[in-house]
């Protein structure tokens, strides 16, 4: 017992306090939260416009919609990733977090726009009725009839996108990026040990999904709570 | 103040109306009766352009409402609905569901929205939940609620579909009572209902469709106690 205990401590030594290693992890938990939450705003803007398009009545928007959603889910996110940096963002000058939470959102629009889309249209179709037969327009019976109603069945739905897609950015060490999972590699690469930085990756990724769910979970009870009133 | 022409309405190949010609004049309170399927609900959703026209012309106030350039919006604010399933909006108290719409189309401004709103809850007995939310509400105080929201847009005509049918048994009668009232102050209205001794004690007019078409239409004397139509007699054998 005492020696698996002091062969652990000597590679947790190896891999985390020698060199300062723990730095390289901590910068890439940094990477990590910078391009997630920046991916996530975009991700929810282009999820609400195509979203709107896929509801629109105008058939070209529901074609533009329908591809968009169509080519994102059916090619791999790190084709995408690669797609975005090397091809498309290739000879604009921007930082490289940024060009990469730019393919993650579009990747995560995608999903987002379908989640949104079943939202609004989980709304009793009573509710828009209701609204217009009392003059108000299409505009004001989304915005303040359906759109107030759909938020609460949504959330659930989106806080399992937002899940998703901090995992995935686990890919960006594609692009040159040393997040929480490169990090993990380069650590791995350079002691010749797996086991100690691969498990000390998952450890990371696991508390930071941890607090968000319970971040979430408490503001989804504050919106149900809005309910039973 | 309601002219209907020639009215038809198919969903793709089920003919829901088959040509109804009416004329409904202000103050009359017209009740439609008919089997279910007949097309009495379609029949009143297309008034207010809920469904959109196959074929024919409705005209509210001489205005030929059915052309397709006419605003529809403006047209609705003419008329107020009551549907079967109430349709409050949940996320709203019982006072924002009352004023949203006369705020929203600057009707009103939001404190004279809020006093229309009082006295209206008065008028259907429920001054003493304005603050709350439509979940804490029996059926029948929502109904209540939903002709004071259709009232608070000054409608000229009242449409009501179904409006007891959701109801439990003992909450019918406090909904109707309001009707009446409404009908008592001169209110055009057109009634979906099955209820029977609610059109004869109220209708001015009784309107019976069947098969997409007015079988008969009459006072409640006429249609009730010497039906001319044998559909309307088999009818009204079955349901009185």
């Amino acid at each position: 017992m005492a020696e698996w205990a002091s062969n652990f401590c000597d590679l947790f030594y190896k891999c985390f306090i020698k060199e300062d290693r723990y730095k390289l992890l901590i910068s890439g938990i940094g990477v990590t939260i910078k391009v997630s939450l920046l991916a996530i705003v975009i991700g929810i803007l282009i999820g609400m416009l195509i979203a709107l398009c896929n509801l629109s009545r105008k058939k070209v928007l529901r074609l533009i919609g329908g591809v968009y959603t169509d080519i994102i889910r059916g090619t791999p996110s790190v084709t995408q990733l690669m797609i975005i940096y090397f091809v498309i963002f290739a000879s604009v000058d921007l930082d490289k977090w940024i060009i990469a939470a730019i393919a993650f959102g579009v990747n995560s629009g995608a999903y987002v726009s379908e989640i949104i889309r079943a939202g609004i249209m989980s709304i009793d179709k009573g509710q828009t009725e209701a609204g217009r037969s009392l003059g108000l327009g299409a505009y004001h019976t989304m915005t303040r009839i359906v759109i107030p109603q759909a938020v609460k069945n949504i959330f659930p739905a989106l806080c399992n996108e937002f899940i998703v897609l901090i995992k995935e950015t686990a890919i960006v060490g594609y692009v040159g990026l040393m997040d929480i999972q490169k990090a993990g590699d380069f650590i791995k690469s350079a002691t010749f040990i797996a086991f100690m930085p691969l498990i000390g990756t998952a450890v990371i990724y696991y508390v930071l999904i941890k607090l968000l769910t319970l971040l979430l979970g408490r503001i989804e009870a504050r919106l149900r709570r809005a309910d039973a009133r | 103040m309601i002219k209907v022409k020639n009215l038809h309405k198919k969903f793709g190949g089920l003919t829901v109306l088959n040509g109804i010609d009416e004329h409904i004049e202000q103050g009359e309170v017209v009740v439609v009766i008919g089997p279910s399927g007949s097309g009495k609900s379609t029949f009143l959703r297309c008034l207010n352009l809920l469904e959109t026209v196959t074929e024919g012309e409705i005209y509210v106030d001489d205005e030929l409402i059915t052309d397709p350039r006419v605003n529809v919006n403006r047209i609705r604010q003419k008329m107020g609905m009551v549907f079967q399933q109430f349709n409050l909006f949940p996320h709203l108290t019982i006072m924002e569901n009352i004023t949203l719409a006369p705020v929203l189309l600057k009707k009103m401004t939001k404190a004279e929205a809020v006093r229309k709103g009082q006295e209206l809850l008065a008028r259907v007995n429920l001054s003493e939940k304005a603050e709350a939310y439509p979940a804490q509400l029996s059926g029948g105080q929502k109904q209540r609620v939903a002709i004071a929201r259709a009232l608070a847009m000054d409608p000229e005509i009242m449409l009501f579909d179904e409006p007891t049918s959701a109801l439990d048994p003992e909450m019918v009668g406090e909904v109707l009572d309001v009707m009446k009232d409404l009908a008592k102050s001169g209110m055009t209205m057109v009634i979906v209902t099955h209820e029977m001794g609610f059109a004869r004690e109220v209708a001015s007019r009784v309107l019976f469709i069947d098969q997409g078409i007015v079988m008969e239409s009459g006072t409640p004397e006429e249609v009730f106690c010497s039906p001319k139509n044998e559909r309307t007699r088999n009818f009204l054998s079955k349901v009185l």
